[in-house]
């Protein structure tokens, strides 16, 4: 079941029927669609992130993940590494953070990816709905085209 | 002066319940109870809606085990049509349940119980969760998250997703196995036999520690229920329902989807959202019974897969009836998933499974259809009534954690009254008290209904949090 090392992995979670909680599976798509003829560009989306993805971010050499954030303001876009952490405490069986799950693969498959950052879109909204709030909904073209710069950095270093 | 000791949340289960027990003045338990906290109303808002939605919408109730609701809806489905579904069809559905069933028990196993069986009921509890298992036997982490994804997986391959598949449908399944995806099925199957294996071995290394909790987590004489095929092996999507007693006499045999009403009463106590299922005949509490992994293995003479059988020889020697210690479902668990990759391969090499056929079409021809199926922790019921257009006028649903609901409360009062004295407690004790729970793998989502009206306490307080009225329904 393990697949070739993919150079990029983008990696979004979210909720499509909580408003802008579903920015991550939006922007995933839109991810999937643009970068679709480039086969080492890997996408997956899931409402929640769950261990097993530890075995795909072992197999990725970079990992963007993307997810909506309930602490910045509406709309701010946040783009920071992410390191691998064990909680001390709280664990959380059916959902992981990033840092969780690069420490999954770093200790399962002993595999990291030599980058690993995450991207956040501050929540206006995470009430029932299908919508996004108005600031993440203005947010969306300044997130793919960071999500593009951020993938072809990615590329390009590997090419050094 | 009496006193409660609260349990709430209580941790690694599906779903959100609380433990309460009470102390009398002596510091003794008294009682205890498993309540369920959460209410869903899917019979409800079903109604109204046309037949053929029920599988997609009832599937909804859950995204741990929605295989089975799928498959449980789609049959009472089709004995509305009063239609008989290609072989093909039933064999895909089968496959699809046991993929199902071999990725909730690898969470149920590897992800919430192992905490416990392999760092220690009293460990700290803040290194008692799946990354402490890592650190702890990280193949035994591997194997678990293999497993969960080569069941997963399947479910991908065949429904087209992960999670809430809408490839089952009333008739069969909306289209064929493709040669490819039986191809990368089959190449599958060997890194989950390693996988299972490693599992099984582990689990047996480690029994004999726990010979104590083996004593008292739900260790008591209790009817069971399961489906079995005619030739009395393991069966997890058609066949009937089986009731044996503690001793493993058969009570009730040949029980099918249009009769479980007749033989099952559901009971209702004040403290939970979950209801009581039970054998009528011996009335409430005294037909309760047990479902699940445990119930299966009590049940079968045979698992039907040469690897399982072997092992099922062995569970059974670990009593002389009936294997009664709910700490063993962990092991019958394990057992039931070596059968789920022996059985998806021997669906895998059936000379039709690549056929096209695996749909019929019909409309309503009764006005009521009953479909019964195994899920990951036990048996579960879908009775629907239509009008004749062919919209759902009533439903119920007889959830596998209901049916274990009166083992599942003995079991927590048997753990408190053995552990806790003096009202000393310790938060190892208390684990254990949960770690009784864990063994049932109860799933609390989709276990919850309301009977007649939802019984609700509305409190008016004031800006100081006092309580000015209070109104009871």
């Amino acid at each position: 079941m393990r697949s070739p090392r993919v150079c990029v992995l983008i990696l979004a979670c979210g909720n499509t029927l909580r408003s802008d909680d579903g920015v991550g599976p939006w922007l995933a798509d839109w991810a999937e669609q643009h970068f679709a003829a480039q086969p080492e560009i890997r996408v997956i989306s899931r409402q929640q992130w769950t261990p097993d993805l530890a075995v795909d971010i072992s197999e990725a050499r970079s990992v963007l993940f993307i997810d909506c954030s309930i602490e910045s303001d509406p709309g701010t876009i946040q783009l920071r590494p992410v390191e691998p952490a064990v909680p001390q405490q709280g664990l959380a069986t059916h959902h992981q953070g990033a840092p969780e799950l690069l420490a999954f693969a770093r200790d399962l498959y002993a595999s990291s990816p030599s980058s690993a950052q995450l991207l956040t879109i501050g929540a206006g909204s995470t009430e029932l709905g299908e919508d996004f709030s108005e600031p993440v909904r203005s947010a969306l073209p300044q997130a793919c085209n960071l999500i593009e710069q951020t993938v072809t950095l990615a590329l390009a270093s590997f090419e050094r | 002066m009496t006193q409660t000791i609260t349990i709430d949340p209580v941790t690694r289960l599906e779903g959100h319940g609380k433990i309460t027990i009470q102390l009398n003045g002596q510091g003794e338990v008294e009682d205890a109870h498993f309540h369920v906290t959460q209410v869903r109303g899917f019979e409800r808002f079903s109604q109204g809606r046309p037949f053929y939605e029920m599988p997609a919408l009832m599937a909804r109730i859950c995204g741990i085990c929605p295989v089975s609701h799928l498959i449980a809806s789609a049959k009472a489905c089709e004995a509305i049509m009063s239609v008989k579904i290609p072989h093909t069809a039933a064999q895909l559905r089968r496959m699809l349940n046991l993929a199902q069933m071999v990725q909730s028990h690898a969470l149920s196993f590897f992800y919430l119980a192992s905490p416990d069986l392999l760092l220690g009921m009293e460990s700290d509890p803040a290194a008692r969760h799946i990354f402490g298992v890592v650190a702890s036997k990280p193949e035994l982490g591997r194997a678990g998250i293999a497993l969960r994804r080569f069941g997963q997986h399947i479910i991908e391959l065949l429904g087209n997703k992960r999670i809430h598949p809408g490839w089952v449908v009333p008739g069969g399944v909306t289209e064929p196995l493709a040669p490819a995806k039986r191809d990368e099925i089959l190449a599958m199957l060997p890194e989950a036999y390693a996988n299972i294996g490693l599992a099984l071995a582990a689990y047996k290394q480690i029994a004999d520690s726990f010979k104590s909790e083996i004593e008292i987590f739900a260790n008591f004489p209790t009817n069971y229920l399961g489906l079995i095929n005619e030739d009395e092996s393991v069966e997890f999507t058609d066949g009937t329902l089986r009731l044996i007693d503690p001793k493993g006499n058969i009570i009730e045999d040949g029980i099918d989807a249009n009769r479980f009403s007749q033989v099952v009463g559901e009971a209702v106590e004040p403290y939970t959202y979950t209801k009581f299922a039970y054998y009528k005949p011996l009335g409430y509490p005294e037909g309760s019974y047990r479902v699940g992994p445990l119930a299966r293995l009590n049940i079968a003479k045979t698992m039907g897969t040469p690897r399982a059988d072997q092992e099922l020889v062995e569970f059974k020697q670990l009593a002389s009836g009936p294997v009664q210690s709910s700490f063993h479902y962990h092991h019958a668990r394990l057992v039931d998933m070596l059968y789920g990759i022996e059985k998806i391969e021997q669906i895998l090499t059936d000379p039709l499974i690549l056929d096209k056929h695996v749909r019929a079409i019909a409309g309503v021809n009764r006005l009521e259809g009953a479909g019964q199926a195994e899920a990951p922790r036990g048996t579960l019921h879908h009775h629907y009534k239509v009008d004749e257009n062919g919209l759902i006028t009533w439903a119920n649903l007889v959830i596998a954690t209901g049916q274990n609901n009166n083992a599942m409360n003995k079991g927590v009062l048997q753990a408190a009254k053995e552990y806790i004295h003096d009202g000393q407690f310790t938060e190892g004790i208390l684990n254990r008290v949960e770690a009784v729970i864990r063994t049932f793998d109860p799933c609390l989502s989709c276990s919850t209904h309301a009977f007649g009206q939802m019984p609700l306490v509305l409190t008016l307080l004031n800006p100081d949090g006092e309580q000015v009225d209070q109104l009871v329904r």
